[in-house]
Formats: structure tokens, C-alpha cells, sequence
């Protein structure tokens, strides 16, 4: 059984890349463009892994992140921000999310599921 | 006259003689006493019987004995018949030291042959004391009044010697006297000025209320005042700020009081002094700025780097994918052009990263991650991930590495993009068939690891060595394709160098003789590294 994995990502182009990427690896691939369909989603569908961007329309990833980690159904799902802004001031924001990784854009499309596989339990 | 007539007229003269006050002496012709006035006897204190008939010389136990008095009666007086005003001081035992005046007449005695020598006395020592005082008290009123005029003198020419426009007031507050300098500064003349009341100065510019209250109100409590400063615009010579001293001081010869007042124009004094507090608010003013400036530049590029790369990740990405015919296979055209635009993609990112690290080392915020590693690995490691290029361009490699080299502390990663920049650099830029080489020694002296690393291939025209580390500069060479380099590459290894404590300089001889970059890398970087502890993190 293939495992579930959700993309939050605004700009369509990424979401369609990462969403690609992942179902050639065999996942189950659900999308959001906005951090609240994501956290939704997140709710209904408990992915095994949660691929978040940090600036979202409604609301900055990592805030979306804390409300995921209130709720007891989605508190355990690790959550990985593949996002642009790489300079310190973006990992700085994400320092304090337990079960969280960090992947830059632009991504590696050649290793990219082998490391966001890393942080699925 | 007299003698000649009578023997009454003798008698006469006789009574002449013991009237006047003046001592007179009558002697025979050898100047023996004949007869004196009593005067004579009072003057002198000598006595008629030890007088009359003596030798002149002989009178009063010889005190006539006198040298002038000799010379007179032996000498003079046998050529000239009369002698006046004949000055002779002598000291006498018994009256001390007198001045006489002697006149004398010699005269034909009308009872016989002989002559009769006249001597008429006149003690002049009280006179001559008088006349010595006086000339003394005169010389002294000359020397006081000279003392005087030369302390006025002084005083005056202290006023105009002075730079300050210095004014004297009476108690009417009338001008008495005006230093040069006032009339110079204020454009006013003496004549309209001396005797004046100061408020009338100049056309009555001289009425300031601040300088009222100075003199009416604030001077007659306190006898001094200084620094009041006072602002006027003057008809003559616009707006002025000046600062006043005012003295009150008795006057030596009088109850009068003056008043002094000197005026220091302070005008630029101030204009400087805001000018200085204008351009230390403007500077405080623009560090601000600048310090807004930095944070909005660096505001602005991490806005650049993230809005670049996001569709960065969707042409690198998808181009990819692509090109890894993830969906499906490519034919020969679309696989070389698909990897045309990741190349160029690649490229762009590249740049991204470079343009933000050379921020980051500029702003201060690049910090070296330190630990410790062999740098002779290191060396090797980046030689072998070039040697595949350099082996495509047939060029060869000559590595010198000391064997001895020690392990170094240093931020790994960077040192890595050091080198790999500079060998990358070679192979661009040196023809096929050329060498390139790198060489790395320990250099004692300093405890510095020194890396070489040259070639021979299109170096450097010596107008351009200045320009290699401003940016964006690119050798245009047949051998390198534009597509090729950031030309930030050297630029920031310089600052990636320098940011160890190191040094790197560059070296050519010229257009196509090669080109030799030098760098230095302490063996325990972290001290003495620009920017201090802030650039500087340790793992």
C-alpha cells in the first residue's frame, strides 16, 4: 500500500512537480494551494508525510505547522517546509517545530523523495 | 658814587652797611678787615674783636680760608674792579656747609691812595635748597606726569591693539572712548561717536533692549558681567551675535564710575558651531539611513532569492524530469535542448547564490562554520573532481602538495568553493594542451598554509588586474563561453579568504602568459578574522 503524502505549495507549477516527483515513487498525492485546504486535508486524510512551502496565501507554513501540531490527530505527522527562502532567517523560523526537515528550492529532483523519506517513521 | 662825596656820606654808607641784611666785609689792600656789617658777625658767628684788622683768611680760626675765596681776592680781582654773583660753597665748623654768592667792588679810598675791597656776602644756601626742591618736586611732576601720560598712552593703545571692540562709558553711559576695532567692526566714525550716548550709536542701532538691561539693570547690582550674549541686526552690518563683558571700575581720579564693555562678535563662532551641530544631526541622520538602506538591501535580497527561486525550481525541475525521461523518452534535439535550460538554470542559480553570499560577507552576516580538517585532503579531493574536465581539455595538471601539511581550522565547505573556484578558473581560461597547477606549502613564519594555484593560459592585461575583483568582470577569450562563469567567482573567494584571516592576490605577466592566484589560510583561522566574534560561528 502505497503511503499518502500531502503538497501545500501556492504557485501551481511546484505543486504539479512535487506532485509528479512523488507519485512516479509511488505515493498517494493530495494538494493544496493555501495553508487552510492544507491543514483540512491534513485533518481528513493523515498523510505520512506533510511536504509544506513556507509562504502561503492565507497564512506563513510554519504557523500552519504549529496549529497541525495542537491537534492530537495530526501532531505526529512530520512535516517537511521545501521552501525558497534558504537564507537563515527562514531556518530560524522553523528551529522550535518538532518533526520537521528542511529542503531548499530549488529542489533535486533526483534525490528529493530519498529525502524527504528520511523524516516517514 | 656815595663814597666819593663826605665823610657824612661815609657815615652814611656806614649805616647802609649794618642795615642790610645781606653781610658785607670791607678789606685794605692786603685783605686785611677793615670794617663789617653786623650781619656779617650774625651770618657767621664770629666776633668784632677777632675780626677787625685779620687777614681775611685768618677770620673765624681760618675757616675763610677758602680756595675760591683766594682766587677770587688774588687772582680776579686785581684784573677786574668789580665781580658779581661769584658762586663759592664751603663748609664752615661753626655753620656748616653754605653756599655764597660773592660780589665785590674794589674802590679808591677818597681819603687816601689806597683801594678798599668790597665784599658782599650773600648766603643763597636756603635759596639754592629752595630752588633744589623745587627743581626736584618739578622733576618729579615731569616724571608723574610722563608716568601718567604713558599709562594713558598704555591703556589706549592696549584699546586699540586689541582685536575685541572695546567701548569706555560714563556713569551717563556716554562714550568716552572707543577702541579702533569698534569703529572697524561696526562701521561707525569717532566724530559721531565719542561723547555719545550708546544707544545713539550709529543711528540709534545701538538701542538694543538686551543691551539696556544689560547697563541700566543688570550692571548696577554686579560690578562685572560676562558672556552676555546679546543678538542684534544692525543697519550696517546685518545680524550679529555678540557676547558682552562689561566691567564697572572706579576712576583713579574722581568718583566716577566707567563703564567698560567689550564686544566679541561671535557671529561665525556660532554659525560654525550650528554649521558643525547641523552636519553632526545630518550625519547621525544619514548613518540611519544607511543602516535603513542595509536592512532594506537585505530585506530585498532575500525577497530576490526567494521570488527567484521559486520558478528556478520549476525550470531546473521540470527540465529535469525531462531530461531524466522520467515520462517518457526524448529524441537526440529535444534531450540536448532540454538540457540546454537546465544548464542554464543551473547557471542562474549559481548566480543567485554567489550574489547572495557576496552580500552576506559584505553586510557582515557570512559566518564561517569551523572545524578541523586536512587540507591536504581537501586539495586532493577538488583536483579529482576537476581532473574530468581538465582531462576533456587535454590540458595537465601538475599538483604540488607538501607532504607535511597540517591539519587546518577553517570552515570546510568554504574552503572547498575556494579552491574549486580557482581550479575551475584555470582550466576556463588556460587553451587546450596548456598546464595548469596548484601548489601548497606551510609557511613557518606566520603558521599560514600558502596555496598557489596557476596556469598558462590567456591572464591578465595589466589594465585589467584592478578590475578582476569588482564583479561581474569576464575575460572575453575564445576558450571561455559566456555561459561559463558568474565573474563573481574570484571576488568571492577573495572575500571567502579574507574572511579566514588569509590573503589573495593575483598575478599575470600579461595577455597569454598565464595567470597565478595566491592565497593564504592561517592554520587556526577563527582569530584576528575580520568582523570579529560576529562573523564567526562555531559548530
Amino acid at each position: 500500500m502505497g503511503k499518502k503524502a500531502l503538497v501545500v505549495d501556492d504557485n501551481a507549477n511546484n505543486l504539479l512537480l512535487g506532485k509528479d516527483l512523488l507519485e512516479v515513487a509511488g505515493f498517494t498525492v493530495f494538494e493544496a494551494e493555501n495553508a487552510a485546504d492544507g491543514i483540512a486535508i491534513a485533518r481528513r486524510e493523515k498523510p505520512d508525510i506533510i511536504l509544506m512551502d513556507v509562504r502561503l496565501p492565507d497564512m506563513r507554513g510554519t504557523k500552519a505547522a504549529r496549529i497541525l501540531r495542537q491537534d492530537k490527530e495530526t501532531r505526529d505527522i512530520p512535516i517537511v517546509f521545501v521552501t525558497s527562502s534558504v537564507m537563515t532567517e527562514g531556518l530560524e523560523e522553523i528551529k522550535d517545530i518538532t518533526n520537521a526537515g528542511f529542503l531548499g528550492k530549488p529542489i533535486n529532483t533526483r534525490t528529493f523523495v530519498k529525502e524527504i523519506s528520511q523524516f516517514i517513521k | 658814587m656815595v663814597w666819593k662825596k663826605t665823610k657824612k656820606n661815609l657815615e652814611y654808607a656806614e649805616s647802609i652797611i649794618d642795615t642790610v641784611r645781606e653781610p658785607l666785609i670791607a678789606l685794605d689792600q692786603n685783605l686785611r678787615v677793615v670794617s663789617v656789617s653786623r650781619s656779617f658777625y650774625d651770618v657767621f658767628k664770629v666776633m668784632p674783636e677777632e675780626t677787625l684788622g685779620q687777614l681775611i683768611y685768618d677770620l673765624g680760626n681760618k675757616q675763610w680760608n677758602i680756595p675760591k675765596l683766594r682766587e677770587l681776592l688774588e687772582t680776579i680781582l686785581p684784573q677786574k674792579t668789580t665781580f658779581d654773583d661769584y658762586e663759592v660753597e664751603h663748609d664752615f665748623a661753626t655753620i656748616g656747609r653754605r653756599i655764597m654768592l660773592l660780589n665785590t667792588r674794589q674802590i679808591q679810598r677818597v681819603l687816601g691812595k689806597e683801594r678798599i675791597i668790597l665784599l658782599a656776602i650773600e648766603d643763597i644756601t636756603a635759596r639754592r635748597e629752595i630752588e633744589n626742591g623745587l627743581e626736584k618736586a618739578r622733576k618729579e611732576l615731569a616724571a608723574i606726569k610722563i608716568s601718567e601720560d604713558e599709562a594713558r598712552e598704555y591703556s589706549e593703545s592696549v584699546i586699540n591693539t586689541i582685536r575685541e571692540p572695546l567701548i569706555v562709558l560714563d556713569q551717563d553711559l556716554r562714550v568716552v572712548s572707543v577702541s579702533r576695532s569698534f569703529y572697524e567692526v561696526f562701521k561707525v566714525n569717532p566724530e559721531e561717536t565719542v561723547g555719545q550716548l550708546i544707544y545713539d550709536l550709529g543711528n540709534k542701532q545701538w538701542n538694543i533692549p538686551k543691551l539696556r538691561e544689560l547697563l541700566e539693570t543688570i550692571l548696577p547690582k554686579r560690578t562685572t558681567f560676562e558672556d552676555y550674549e546679546v543678538e542684534h541686526d544692525f543697519a550696517a552690518i546685518g545680524r550679529r551675535i555678540m557676547l558682552l563683558n562689561a566691567r564697572q571700575i572706579k576712576r583713579v581720579w574722581g568718583k566716577d564710575r566707567i563703564i567698560l564693555l567689550a564686544i566679541e562678535d561671535i557671529t561665525e563662532r556660532r554659525e560654525t558651531e550650528n554649521g558643525l551641530e547641523k552636519a553632526h544631526e545630518e550625519l547621525t541622520a544619514l548613518a540611519a539611513e544607511l543602516k535603513r538602506v542595509a536592512r532594506v538591501k537585505s530585506e530585498f535580497l532575500a525577497n530576490m532569492s526567494h521570488e527567484l527561486r521559486t520558478p528556478l525550481n520549476s525550470i531546473i525541475g521540470f527540465s529535469e524530469v525531462l531530461y531524466d525521461e522520467t515520462f517518457g523518452v526524448l529524441n537526440e534535439k529535444q534531450k540536448k535542448y532540454v538540457n540546454n535550460v537546465l544548464t542554464s538554470g543551473k547557471h542562474l542559480l549559481l548566480l543567485i547564490n554567489q550574489i547572495l553570499d557576496m552580500a552576506k560577507v559584505e553586510s557582515g552576516k557570512m559566518n564561517l562554520v569551523l572545524s578541523s580538517f586536512s587540507i591536504k585532503g581537501l586539495l586532493n579531493d577538488i583536483s579529482m573532481l576537476v581532473a574530468d574536465i581538465v582531462g576533456k581539455k587535454k590540458l595537465e595538471m601538475i599538483l604540488e602538495i607538501a607532504e607535511d601539511l597540517p591539519h587546518i581550522v577553517a570552515d570546510e565547505l568554504k574552503v572547498k568553493e575556494i579552491i574549486y573556484n580557482l581550479l575551475s578558473n584555470a582550466v576556463k581560461f588556460t587553451p587546450e594542451g596548456g598546464k595548469i597547477g596548484m601548489r601548497a606549502s606551510t609557511r613557518k613564519a606566520d603558521s599560514k598554509i600558502e596555496i598557489k594555484v596557476w596556469d598558462t593560459g590567456v591572464g591578465l592585461a595589466p589594465e585589467n588586474m584592478g578590475k578582476i575583483f569588482e564583479g561581474f568582470f569576464r575575460v572575453d577569450t575564445p576558450y571561455s563561453r559566456v555561459t561559463e562563469g558568474t565573474g563573481l567567482g574570484l571576488p568571492l573567494s577573495k572575500k571567502l579568504v579574507e574572511l579566514h584571516g588569509g590573503n589573495l592576490s593575483v598575478e599575470s605577466e600579461g595577455l597569454n602568459k598565464g595567470t597565478t592566484v595566491l592565497f593564504t589560510l592561517p592554520i587556526v583561522s577563527g582569530k584576528g578574522v575580520r568582523d570579529g566574534k560576529e562573523s564567526v560561528g562555531c559548530r
